[in-house]
């Protein structure tokens, strides 16, 4: 088996005033990885993958990149290793124009002024921001800012990127921009952490979930399994899609033969099955 | 993330001064602020900053008091060092020691060591008035005595917003960490200053709104949750302060020039020079370790 691009081990964290916002967490994950990490707000989803880039130490435990230890370096260091969006695009910018900030980042990490110029390149015309160029950060919608947020760390190739709650407060065209996004980055061989709400995005991109509850990592698995343990959802006050819980219920009323389905498409591949039969 | 923030805040306690109306710790404050701007008297200012740290004892404040103090000294220490060699006094000036093209004046130094104690004193009452009293207390008191409504919430809001602020520093510092911000000094800091500028200006203008779609600004008297009780012993402290006050006033202004010790106080030259160098090196090691802490947050 590869090794495990980031890796956590026991993983502890106390806030100074007494708050434990994580106990005994153990988790791996493997390159090219999309995982969805959910739960209540205060379950500790954020104080986790503020881990991954070092921008929290842990209190005891250990955090590893690519089976190094995290723990002797800075989150400047670290920044090249993963990259972290986050949920308010405020925090964040600052430059002039959307080329600036684009550029801040790789040319933090020394990258070559070519290179620079070409991840820009990939990154607006990815993102779909030729438009909005010289434009400043701060004179542009927030889902377009958003967008600006995540090309500014994509910039910066990192081989992991953290994305908190990519989705909120996007419409519906930035919503499918984000998905098309993880997916590409993940072709490209980047490995995803999506903390969110969006139970779209979980179900229809992400390949594995981490449920988090009162600071405990209680569940793991393909979201398939997740979804369809009402036990656990429950427990931990989450709702799978509306289209997860038509196929779950009609399962439980009848047609225990029909799959559990995900997605719009699924469910209507099932019910054209269950026709033709 | 936490050794930016330094909290000018209520320190919860149960002790007699945190039991005194907000009004009557008022009273002593601008008490302290007449008298510390009335004298330059290095003694006068002395006993006034020792009878606060008294006070500072008597409220258990002291974690507080010195964190403020941590920041404000070193600051101020800056005072000796530009007056002793740019006294803010009248000429003739009497020089003490030339060295390096600047000239250390005794003037300079007496005028240093007053505003020091100046500034000391008048924080020290400051902060026991601000850290003993619940800021709500505080507001709902001072509209009793006829501070208009609005003028009190523009205050409280102002010092609400300090700590979200420094809150909110601190996230957009970590935020650009993560885009691999480096260097050191100001230029590394300066992405972050802009988008909590933006965020506190946002922040005011959703706020405006939201008043006026709450009726902020309607007609008739504003009642508060908060209920501040006035017991017979806050009007003896707040009078014992009132008298205090008008007594050394009248002290200070009748023997003025018996307390103007600026030609008297003789500072030998090693000492003028050792005060002079000892307080620029401690506010430039302040100024090192205040650039450093915010980098490392």
């Amino acid at each position: 088996m590869a090794t495990p691009i980031l890796k956590v081990e026991n993983l502890q964290h106390v806030y100074p005033g007494g708050v434990v916002a994580l106990r005994d967490v153990n988790l791996e994950i493997k390159p090219a990885e999309i995982v969805g990490v959910i739960g209540q707000n205060g379950s500790g989803k954020t104080t986790l993958v503020k881990h991954f880039n070092n921008l929290l130490k842990p209190t005891t435990g250990k955090v590893y990149f690519n089976g190094d230890d995290t723990a002797p370096l800075t989150v400047q260091q670290m920044s090249k290793n993963v990259g972290y969006v986050y949920q308010n695009p405020n925090q964040q910018l600052f430059a002039r124009t959307v080329q600036a900030e684009l550029e801040f980042g790789p040319r933090n990490l020394g990258v070559s002024e070519e290179e620079i110029q070409e991840r820009c390149e990939n990154a607006v015309e990815f993102f779909g921001l030729q438009e909005l160029r010289e434009k400043h950060p701060y004179r542009i919608g927030f889902p377009l800012r958003k967008l600006v947020g995540m090309a500014s760390i994509y910039t910066m190739k990192p081989a992991v990127f953290i994305l908190d709650e990519p989705t909120t407060g996007q419409d519906n065209i930035t919503t499918q921009t984000v998905y098309r996004l993880i997916r590409r980055l993940r072709d490209e061989g980047a490995t995803v952490v999506c903390v969110a709400h969006d139970m779209i995005l979980l179900a229809e991109v992400v390949d594995r979930l981490i449920v988090m509850r009162d600071s405990l990592l209680i569940a793991d698995g393909k979201p398939r399994e997740i979804f369809s343990n009402h036990e656990l959802l429950a427990s931990t006050h989450l709702m799978p899609p509306q289209i997860t819980e038509l196929s779950l219920r009609m399962r439980k009323n009848g047609s225990a033969s029909s799959p559990i389905c995900l997605s719009v498409d699924e469910y209507l591949n099932a019910v054209k099955q269950l026709r033709a039969k | 993330m936490h050794g930016v923030a330094i909290p000018i805040t209520m320190i919860p306690g149960n002790s007699i001064i945190h039991r005194t109306n907000p009004l009557a710790k008022l009273i002593w404050v601008v008490g302290y602020l007449v008298l510390a701007f009335l004298t330059r008297n290095p003694l006068v200012l002395g006993i006034l900053t020792l009878l606060g740290l008294i006070l500072v004892q008597m409220a258990h404040i002291w974690r507080g008091f010195l964190m403020v103090m941590r920041v404000l000294v070193p600051i101020s220490l800056m005072l000796i060092v530009l007056q002793s060699i740019a006294p803010a006094f009248p000429r003739p000036w009497s020089p003490i020691i030339s060295f390096a093209g600047l000239t250390i004046y005794r003037e300079g130094i007496y005028s240093g060591l007053s505003l020091l104690l100046r500034i000391t004193s008048v924080t020290t009452i400051a902060m026991i008035l601000i850290m003993t009293s619940h800021p709500s207390d505080l507001f709902t008191s001072m509209q009793k005595v006829g501070m208009p409504y609005v003028l009190n919430f523009i205050l409280t809001m102002t010092l609400q917003l300090i700590p979200i602020l420094q809150q909110e520093f601190a996230v957009v510092l970590s935020a650009q960490k993560s885009r691999g911000l480096k260097g050191t000094g100001f230029g590394a800091v300066l992405p972050s200053m802009v988008p909590v500028f933006v965020g506190a200006i946002e922040r005011v203008q959703q706020l405006s709104i939201s008043l006026e779609s709450r009726a902020f600004g309607s007609q008739g008297a504003k009642t508060s949750y908060r209920e501040v009780a006035v017991t017979p012993k806050d009007y003896v402290i707040g009078a014992v302060g009132t008298i205090l006050t008008i007594i050394g006033a009248y002290w200070i202004i009748v023997n003025s020039a018996a307390l103007d010790w600026s030609r008297t106080m003789v500072f030998a030259p090693y000492f003028a020079l050792t005060l002079f160098l000892g307080a620029f090196i401690g506010f430039f090691i302040f100024i090192v370790i205040v650039f450093r802490s915010i980098l490392q947050a």
